[in-house]
């Protein structure tokens, strides 16, 4: 069906994309490896549809979409809680940095007075 | 006691002069925290005689009281007034704020416009302001009969004991949870806070309720 080519297609430009990021340092040998599986798995289950249906029917959902919809949900929801965590920890440190830059500048302020 | 009145400020520079100038008159230090204006607002509380602490990234009020809080320990102050750039408050009405604290008799003294006076209030920020108050009252456990009012006078002995972690505006909530938790001794005073034309449009939304309502359950 089309719609695999397009998908896998995709997919593998994100590979790819992932491989110049490895190469430039942005991520480490880990974190490539485990995108890579991830994506790997995807297209798996893009390409052989029925894996998804088999292991859907033995934890008891219907259907293999089903399953894969919501498992995602699921990890969609946890990736962003991990992302609003790292959302205020940045927040916490940018305020952090700014009150003491503001805190330094004054005591040359009054030094120069 | 060697008093500090504490301003934070984003973008007040049509009114902020007003502001100091007033209570420079009555004969105390002013701090403004710019808490990263686009105008000329630390300029000019910096020409009006005001020692101005400048965010160079706009962090929010509860960030810039912590700010001056820590500025104002730093420089051996005994006692803190938060105060409005807006010109909602009234200077010659700190005396009197500070009363308690100078006598020994209150740790904290919170302004309460209910007591006092809110002049031309909208009713819509009236109607929110009861609801926060029957927030306050079962979050805390305190019975006040304002909240959310920027007019308040610390000591630096209960300055230390708390700690704010909200940036934004939901610390005016985390102070009272601190007063609360921490046994701090306080009592409220009546004040008079003028609604102008200028300061609802320069003043917090009453949407801003949900997001401070949300910063409180999400960031605890």
């Amino acid at each position: 069906m089309l719609i695999q080519f397009i998908l896998v297609a995709v997919i593998v430009l994100i590979v790819l994309r992932l491989i110049y990021q490895l190469k430039n340092k942005a991520i480490g040998l880990w974190q490539f490896f485990s995108w890579l599986v991830i994506w790997i798995l995807a297209i798996a289950v893009i390409w052989y549809p029925s894996i998804t249906t088999y292991i859907a029917t033995r934890v008891g959902v219907g259907r293999g979409v089903d399953l894969v919809t919501y498992v995602s949900i699921i990890v969609i929801f946890y990736l962003m809680f991990r992302l609003l965590l790292k959302i205020e920890k940045i927040e916490k440190k940018m305020t952090k940095l700014v009150r003491k830059d503001a805190l330094k500048n004054v005591s040359q302020n009054e030094k120069n007075k | 006691m060697k008093t500090l009145v504490l301003i934070p400020a984003y973008n007040e520079g049509s009114k902020i002069s007003e502001v100091i100038t007033s209570i420079k008159a009555i004969g105390y230090d002013v701090l403004v925290i710019d808490d990263g204006s686009t105008d000329n607002t630390a300029k000019i509380s910096h020409n009006n005689g005001a020692v101005v602490l400048i965010h160079k990234v706009n962090r929010g009020q509860g960030a810039s009281i912590k700010t001056g809080i820590e500025y104002a320990r730093d420089i051996g102050y005994e006692l803190v007034v938060f105060f409005d750039a807006d010109g909602q408050m009234k200077a010659d009405e700190i005396d009197k704020v500070i009363a308690p604290i100078v006598s020994g008799e209150s740790e904290v003294v919170l302004g309460s416009r209910f007591l006092g006076s809110a002049k031309g209030i909208p009713l819509l920020k009236l109607i929110t302001l009861r609801l926060a108050l029957l927030f306050t009252r079962l979050t805390t456990g305190l019975k006040l009969s304002d909240t959310h009012n920027g007019f308040q006078a610390w000591n630096m002995v209960a300055l230390s004991k708390i700690d704010l972690t909200q940036d934004r505006q939901a610390y005016a909530s985390e102070l009272l949870q601190e007063i609360s938790e921490n046994k701090i001794k306080y009592k409220e005073m009546p004040v008079t806070i003028v609604y102008t034309t200028y300061s609802k449009t320069k003043g917090q939304s009453i949407f801003n309720a949900f997001n401070i309502i949300w910063d409180l359950i999400i960031k605890k």
